[in-house]
Order: C-alpha cells, then structure tokens, then sequence
C-alpha cells in the first residue's frame, strides 16, 4: 500500500514524538478513563429507557448528559493526541475508520434520544419505552462496536509507522 | 513478605474457612436461623475474593520451590488443576452468597422465601463441592513441599488432574487456539471495565451528594449489573493469568492492580454486607447519606480508577 508522505511529517513532528515517548501509557489510561465516562452515563440512559432500573426517576438523568459530553471531549483530545503519535498505525487501518462512524452514530444516537425522550417533561415509563426504545438499543450496539474496533485497532494495524 | 510467603499465609484460609462456612450454613439452615445465614453468606464471599490473591500468587511459590532438591514439575501442576477447579467452586459459592445477601425485590414474603430456598440450594450443593476441591488443593499442594505425608506408590487425585487439563486446555485456547481469542478476551475485559465504573461511578456520585433527585433505592438495583461487570473481569483476567502467568505474577503493576481490587472489593463487601448499608440504602430523592457512606462512596470511586489506570500500564511491566 502507498502511504501519503503526510504521515511521516506528523510522526516526525516534536508533538508525535513527545506523545511516542513516556506519556504515552498515560494518555492511554485517560482514554480507557474517558471511555467509561461517555460509554458508561450512555449506557445508564438507554438501560433506563428499557426500564432498568424499575422506579427510578427519569427526568434528573438528562444531567448525565454533560457526562457524555465530558466523556465525548477526553476522548476526542486523547485519541486526536495517540492518533499524532501513531498517524499511519491508525490511518493505514480500515478498523480505525471503522470506529470513527461508529463513534459518530453513537453521538448521533445519544443526541436524537435526548431530543425524543428528554424535551418534554413528565412523560410516563410506556412513553419513554415506545419513542426511545429502538435508538436505546441501537446507541449500545454502536458503544459496544466502538469499544470492540478499539480495542482491536492495537491487533489489526499493517504499519507501526511510516514505513521506509 | 513476598510472592511464595503470601501463597503460604493465605492458602490455609479458604480451606478451612470453606468447610467453617459450611458448618455455619447447614446448622443455620437446621435451624431456620436467618442471621446465621446471612454470616455464612458474608464469610462465603469474603473466601471467595481471599482465594484470589492465593492462586495468582501460587507461580511464584512454585518458582522459589524449582531450585530445591525433589522438586516434581507433575506434583506441581496436579496441586494447580486443584486449585483451579477449587477457585471455580469458590467463586460460584462466593456469588451464589451474594444472590442471598441481596435484599429481595419481591412483593411478598412468599416469593421471598421461595427465591431464598432457591439460593441456599444452591450455596449449599457449591460450598459442598468447594470444600471437597479445596481438600483435594490442600493436599496436593502440600505433598510439594512434605515429602514425608507421600505415601510410596500412592496415584495423584483424579479430580486434580482433570483439573491441570483444564489449566492446560484454557491455555491453549487463549493462547494458541486463534489469534482472535486473546483480543476478544481484551475486549470483554474493557466492557467489563464499563459495567463496573458505570455503576459504582453513578451510585457513588450520588451518594457522595450529586444528582440528589435520584432516589438510592431503586438506584441500588444496578448494583447487580456492576456485579456481572465485576464477575466479566475476573473471568476474563484469569483467562489471561492463564494464559500468561509467568508474565504476569512477577508484573509489579500486575501485583498493585490486584491488592487495590482486593481492597476495593473488601470495601464494598464489608459496606454492603453490613448494617452500614441496610441504615441508608433506601434513601429517597433528596435525601442526604450519612458520612461513613460517603467515605466509602469515595474511596470506591477512586479505587476503581487507580485500578483502571495500573491496569493499563500492565503491559509496561515486561520490562521492569
């Protein structure tokens, strides 16, 4: 496979390098931590929204919102920071793309979920049930497809970095 | 204190205590008493996540002991098929403990005590066979290092043997069966992982003074779901253990990550087994938790954290 030139200018970059060097198992930790934000206060809400846990009060879930969005951001800074370091590990790998739509229809997900089951107030459990039911178990499908293409990314890739 | 001396320290207490627990249970059991239940309950689980730490620790004793004079390789891997098998015994007994220590969602006293003889069927058959391995563990670890209680001719245990082939067949299956197994091992691990921050991160937070709206009650049923997250990854960690033992019992990251799981496990044992948690475990919306919930709410959140991260620097380890 060609890979761009681009690539190597990044790994070349005093940014990828420092990532490369000791903070890298660091950034590592913030992103399993960060993945258990944004994927665990999701999982609540669509579990919720198919009614586990019976009697508990929905309305005040919609905080966990700022989780999610607290959870998206970590991610988004530690993968963009092991992504400058291992530009063509991720890039020359079809699982890494993978994981990115899967990321966004996850998003996708969470925000239309928010706008049918959490707008308007005092909606009963049946409610709830039939207009977020679908989404609820689409969104933990994609989480768990993120989590899993994730995790493969460090079995799946061709190049550790720019070959040559 | 080392590796070999915490095996030697620890492996005489799920043993004895198995068959102490067991004593405890049927003679409540004989006698309808529903406290002396709940004991043997506690004690079971409190075994079960003692036992952990002497089978990760058991390599390390055998490494000390390959270096001396008489030492048998077969001997050996017989006592860690025992082990196994009584570990896997534990484990259920320590889960099935923890199904009866769980208050009853049922409406009425009727299904109540039906579900409850359910569960004591059920710890009763699996601490029986647990104290039946953990005798045959017993004696074959100590015919290791007591050349003396062998007797001449005498045919190792049957069940310890079948036990070192499952050892052997586990890995052989994560390690050499697919290259795929130990990356969906991982990734079980990782939604284990979710499970259990996710839960023990929204009960703490809440009891800790946030998201005062949620009620603790019904917030407690997830705890269940934790459980399942927390059982996830001790499967799957000991399919890599397994795999890999000689990687990981000397992996001083390895080491940390599981007195920290010993230690937040305890702590939630201890809580959640105790008149600590029946004091305040349904409190409604609102309401405030008293300040020993919210030392332990604390504490957990942050040691299920630093376990996460240790965890993540256990492939750092290789070349401490």
């Amino acid at each position: 496979m060609n890979v761009p030139h681009f690539f190597l200018t990044i790994e070349d970059s005093g940014l990828s390098m420092w990532v490369r060097d000791n903070p890298f198992w660091a950034i590592l930790s913030i992103h399993a931590l960060g993945m258990a934000l944004l994927v665990g206060a999701s999982m609540l809400i669509a579990l919720r929204i198919l009614g586990i846990p019976q009697g508990l009060p929905f309305a005040p879930l919609k905080r966990l919102y700022s989780f999610i969005w607290a959870g998206f951001w970590i991610q988004f800074v530690s993968g963009g920071l092991l992504l400058i370091g291992y530009p063509t590990k991720s890039l020359t790998n079809l699982d890494f793309y993978i994981k990115m739509v899967l990321i966004v229809a996850g998003m996708v997900a969470m925000v239309m979920l928010k706008k049918r089951v959490f707008t308007e107030p005092a909606l009963s459990d049946t409610d709830i049930r039939l207009r977020g039911k679908a989404l609820a178990i689409l969104s933990l499908l994609f989480w768990a497809g993120v989590v899993t293409s994730g995790r493969m990314l460090a079995y799946t890739y061709t190049h550790v970095s720019y070959p040559g | 204190m080392n590796l070999p001396h915490i095996h030697l320290l620890l492996n005489h207490w799920p043993i004895i205590g198995t068959f102490i627990g067991l004593g405890l249970f049927v003679i409540a059991l004989a006698t309808r008493n529903r406290d002396l239940r709940q004991a043997s309950y506690v004690l079971f689980a409190a075994l079960a996540i003692l036992a952990l730490p002497v089978y990760l620790s058991g390599n390390a004793a055998a490494e000390v002991l390959r270096k001396q004079q008489g030492w048998s390789a077969s001997l050996a891997e017989t006592h860690e098929g025992a082990a196994m098998l009584a570990l896997l015994a534990m484990g259920l007994t320590g889960i099935f403990s923890v199904c009866g220590l769980w208050p009853s969602a049922k409406s009425s006293k009727v299904d109540e005590s039906h579900a409850q003889s359910w569960v004591s069927l059920a710890v009763l058959l699996s601490a029986l066979a647990t104290a039946g391995l953990m005798a045959v563990a017993g004696n074959t670890g100590g015919n290791i290092s007591h050349e003396e209680i062998v007797k001449e001719g005498e045919a190792p245990s049957e069940i310890a043997q079948l036990g070192a082939k499952v050892v052997l067949a586990t890995r052989y299956f994560v390690i050499d069966y697919s290259r795929w197994v130990w990356p969906m091992v991982e990734d079980l691990h990782f939604i284990g992982l979710i499970l259990l921050i996710g839960v023990v991160g929204i009960i703490s937070i809440r009891t800790l003074g946030f998201f005062k709206q949620l009620p603790l009650g019904p917030l407690q049923r997830l705890i269940p779901l934790g459980l399942l997250g927390f059982v996830i990854n001790v499967v799957t960690g000991f399919m890599f253990f397994i795999g890999m033992p000689f990687f990981y019992y000397a992996n001083w990251y390895f080491q940390l990550k599981i007195f920290a799981i010993f230690i937040a496990a305890a702590v939630l044992v201890l809580f959640y087994c105790t008149s600590m948690f029946q004091k305040f475990g349904n409190a409604g919306a609102g309401q405030d938790a008293p300040m020993v919930a919210k030392l332990v709410a604390g504490a957990s959140l942050v040691l299920w954290i630093v376990i996460v991260i240790i965890g993540r620097y256990i492939p750092l380890g290789e070349s401490v």
